[in-house]
């Protein structure tokens, strides 16, 4: 056998290499390899101070060009096209570009700032309110068209369509609570909407503004039965290919109402779930715009893209935080709920998980109430690291030697499972409260936090799309709002988030709101978390992408990118 | 044979019975449901409306009525629509299979094409550095899991050569190029993990078949050495690598599910693995049942290659 014969033994001798060789070997390839893997890591570890990246982006004074395509790597991949059953961001990174709503927020080249909140009209012209504010009346802007795509066929779009519309929301699906609001409309001419409403409310255009409440048209929804095929609009694309897992092809709409826009011709977003096979898009080219989360990852893109535009975003609320079963003990004692609150150091989450570019932690936007961004002195004495005190109130409420509770969670980002140990290592260490951690599945945790039936904690959310104060008020904090997720009971705050949709006044406005979220703290109603700040990265030859305060570009706020333009 | 292949056919009958009734009822255990899912983001619609819906897609009846049903669809040939997208299944398997069967088929022949030179070499020159270096990289392939390697693969092909395959698939017959491209790297990273099973399998069994009589007959007979090893040791070697090459099409599924989501492929994984975690019943199980019918397959497949290889095997 070959093994065996005499050459193969000559050569095996020449070439013999003994186990401790081989051993020796490795060993130092092994050292090499970790030199060269630590040394990588070291040099994404050198993390700048945040502030070094604006979180502003000017549009820019250059005239804009025509023509190109824009391509992102994207995380969402819309489940159905059809806006009454989804609030997905799948489907809004796109569907705000083919497709209009009454009134919007302003693009970046329209802006003072990113905390610019002034409404502009998109379909609407003007509006204007009744004196008791129960009538809302919108005049349309005249000479919009429906795309050139069947069954439109490019039709002017009418009063009727918007009324239409918003009927079809209040019927059924994900947007009822909003739309059922409504007591009836009327059309008086073929250009004017005439909104009736049950109670007054002040805020109802922000409401029309949300990036979920786009016209859609009638005539797909009669043919098919319903909108997961089709989307045809009057927004400044076409939906030209929509691919599940693949990609979503937008065309430019030449009949677009805002003449000469928008100028970028195609924008391809690609189906890329993988974090690491997005970045690596972007970094090669094939991708024009992404999210990072941390100051680390964007200095290690720097050093392969050094010419990127980063715009340090700065959120304006936190979308997630320990939802209590406060319907039934202990949680029901607010001073069980101030003990749990101060037993856990926010500050400590921030420097350690987001690298010290996050937030505190608060649900209503603070560009409501107050011009700066509030740190975690200014949230109240319970959102403070006492522990001390913590200890004291939970004896005071009865349970010294702490208690045992559950938490259940989805893993939404993977910064989410350190904090949810955190908070689990300092309840104990502070007030001896055993929390029992279940990690679930998204439908199954989903399904559980809805329902409202758990005890215990949980890692809960407000849903991330909405930003008006209104949806963040009054349907997220009411008793009786089915999106009240956090079980808040609070007649205080029932009265102050009605008391708001009636006041007209923007300085009453923002003292009421005062007033809802100093009690939404003194009494720990939502115990917020902090959450990432994130920064949004740009290919240099994309121009007027920057995001405002409300939304991100590349997502729920996606019809900025009708005025962005590239600059090649 | 005939006989022997219906027979083999019979068995998989309940082998397919049974897994459906797991598949079925596995799906049913787990909480949440496919509406509540879809339903997610927004999270603002109430219990009626759901209970509404559960009844349109027939979700509210026994679940022995709904085992039933999905059998017939099953048998019939049309498994129905997706309760998440409301696609035909059929129309999205159509989309999906053709991906992960070019990936899986190009991941296969490069495992193959480099396991089996390797592990040839590996054996032919035992303990020398070849040899050693054959089985470092076998060791790696079985320990390094896909999703580390395919990040790693993509992240430093974006640094070091400022290049990674295209994102966004396309057929093989609308840019052959642009396809193979796609596929390339991914197949390496998960035909990597298959050689490196193959490639330990045909070193150790070359090595016992080196050692027969017959090949000591051969080496005294003169022969040159490529002849003893490939046409006398190498076929008779090959007999419990193919069964761990057929075996390995299972492993070959679960790394597809992985693979395709780091390198953006719209493959049968990713469909699996979506309907799962949003309990799209219909495409679960559909997509359980053509895997657990593949592998059946593939089993029978395998046995009636041993013929093939060794001509003393004879199936009555």
């Amino acid at each position: 056998m070959p093994a065996d014969t005499p050459r193969r033994i000559a050569v095996r001798k020449r070439k013999h290499v003994n186990r401790r060789d081989f051993l020796r070997r490795v060993g130092w390839g092994g050292v090499g390899a970790t030199a060269l893997v630590v040394g990588a890591g070291r040099a994404g570890a050198a993390t700048p101070p945040a502030s070094t990246y604006p979180d502003w982006i000017p549009a820019s004074p250059k005239p804009p060009k025509r023509g190109g395509v824009l391509t992102r790597a994207s995380a969402w991949d819309p489940p159905v096209i059809d806006p009454r059953l989804t609030q997905s961001v799948g489907l809004f990174q796109f569907a705000g570009l083919t497709s209009n709503r009454l009134v919007r927020h302003p693009f970046s080249d329209e802006a003072a700032g990113p905390s610019d909140l002034t409404l502009k009209g998109d379909l609407a012209e003007s509006w204007t309110a009744s004196p008791d504010h129960r009538v809302w009346t919108f005049k349309l802007r005249q000479g919009v068209k429906w795309q050139r795509v069947p069954p439109l066929n490019g039709r002017d779009l009418v009063a009727a369509d918007v009324k239409y519309c918003f009927e079809a929301y209040a019927r059924e699906g994900v947007q009822a609570f909003t739309f059922q609001e409504i007591e009836g409309m009327e059309t008086p001419d073929k250009y004017t909407l005439r909104v009736h409403l049950h109670t007054s409310n002040v805020l109802f255009p922000q409401n029309l503004a949300e990036p979920v409440a786009v016209i859609f048209a009638r005539e797909v929804l009669e043919e098919d039965g319903d909108l997961k095929k089709r989307m045809p609009g009057t927004g400044p694309y076409i939906l030209k290919e929509h691919t599940r897992k693949v990609r979503v092809v937008l065309q430019r709409n030449p009949d677009y109402f805002d003449k000469g826009r928008p100028y970028v011709d195609e924008y391809v977003i690609l189906s890329t779930p993988d974090a690491a096979t997005r970045l690596a898009a972007f970094r090669t080219g094939q991708s024009d715009i992404i999210w990072l989360a941390s100051p680390s990852e964007v200095e290690t893109v720097r050093k392969t893209n050094p010419a990127i535009v980063v715009q340090s975003y700065h959120n304006t609320l936190a979308p997630f935080g320990l939802a209590l079963a406060q319907d039934r003990p202990p949680f029901n004692d607010v001073r069980v709920r101030r003990a749990v609150s101060m037993a856990i150091d926010r500050q400590r989450q921030v420097d350690t998980v987001y690298e010290g570019h996050g937030i505190a932690g608060w649900g209503v936007p603070y560009i409501y109430y107050q011009d700066k961004a509030p740190t975690v002195k200014d949230l109240g004495p319970w959102w403070q690291y006492r522990p001390e005190e913590a200890k004291r109130l939970l004896a005071e409420a009865g349970h010294p030697r702490g208690f045992e509770t559950t938490l259940f969670y989805y893993e939404y980002f993977p910064q989410m499972t350190s904090q949810v140990q955190l908070v689990q290592q300092e309840l104990k260490k502070n007030l001896n409260i055993d929390v029992k951690i279940t990690k679930l599945d998204y439908t199954t945790y989903y399904g559980r936090y809805v329902e409202g039936k758990w005890d215990g904690m949980s890692w809960g959310f407000q849903s991330g799309h909405a930003v008006g104060l209104d949806e963040r008020t009054y349907h997220y904090m009411h008793s009786k709002s089915t999106k009240n997720f956090f079980r808040v009971n609070d007649p205080v705050i029932d009265e102050l988030t009605t008391k708001l949709r009636q006041t007209p006044d923007r300085a009453e406005q923002r003292a009421l709101t005062r007033k809802i979220v100093d009690r939404e703290f003194d009494q720990v109603l939502r115990m917020w978390m902090p959450y990432d700040n994130g920064f949004l990265v740009f290919q240099p030859h994309m121009r007027n992408v920057a995001a405002g305060a409300l939304r991100r570009t590349d997502g729920y706020g996606s019809p900025t990118l009708a005025r962005s333009w590239i600059d090649k | 044979m005939y006989k022997y292949v219906i027979r083999r056919l019979l068995f998989a009958l309940p082998v397919l019975l049974l897994s459906s009734l797991i598949v079925f009822g596995l799906m049913r255990v787990m909480p949440g449901d496919a509406l509540v899912a879809l339903m997610g983001e927004s999270g603002n619609v109430g219990q009626r409306e759901l209970a509404k819906l559960r009844k349109d897609l027939g979700l509210d009846r026994p679940y022995h009525e709904q085992y039933l049903i999905w059998v017939w669809q099953m048998v019939s040939l049309n498994p129905g629509d997706s309760i998440f997208t409301n696609e035909p299944i059929a129309v999205a398997l159509k989309k999906s299979i053709p991906v992960t069967l070019e990936l899986a088929t190009l991941a296969m022949v490069l495992g193959l094409v480099i396991a089996i030179p390797i592990g040839v070499l590996s054996a032919t020159r035992q303990d020398t550095p070849s040899d050693y270096v054959g089985r470092v990289v076998a060791v790696s392939g079985l320990s390094l899991p896909d999703f580390w390697l395919g990040t790693l693969v993509i992240t430093f092909a974006a640094i070091w050569f400022h290049w990674i395959p295209p994102i966004g698939y396309v057929t093989f017959w609308e840019s052959p190029w642009r396809n193979l491209q796609q596929f390339l790297l991914p197949a390496a990273v998960l035909g990597f993990r298959l050689s490196a099973a193959t490639m330990r399998m045909t070193r150790s069994t070359l090595l016992e078949v080196l050692r027969e009589d017959y090949v000591r007959t051969a080496w005294a007979k003169g022969l040159e050495g490529r002849i003893v090893v490939y046409k006398h040791a190498l076929k008779n070697a090959l007999i419990p690598v193919v069964t761990i090459v057929g075996g390995q099409m299972a492993t070959l599924l679960a790394g597809a599910v992985v693979v395709e989501t780091i390198f953006a492929l719209p493959g049968m994984g990713r469909l699996t693995v979506e309907a799962i975690l949003f309990r799209d019943y219909p495409v679960v199980q559909t997509n359980v049942m053509l895997v657990a019918a593949t592998l059946v397959t593939l089993n029978l497949l395998v046995d009636l290659t041993y013929a093939w290889l060794d001509p003393r095997i004879r199936y009555g």
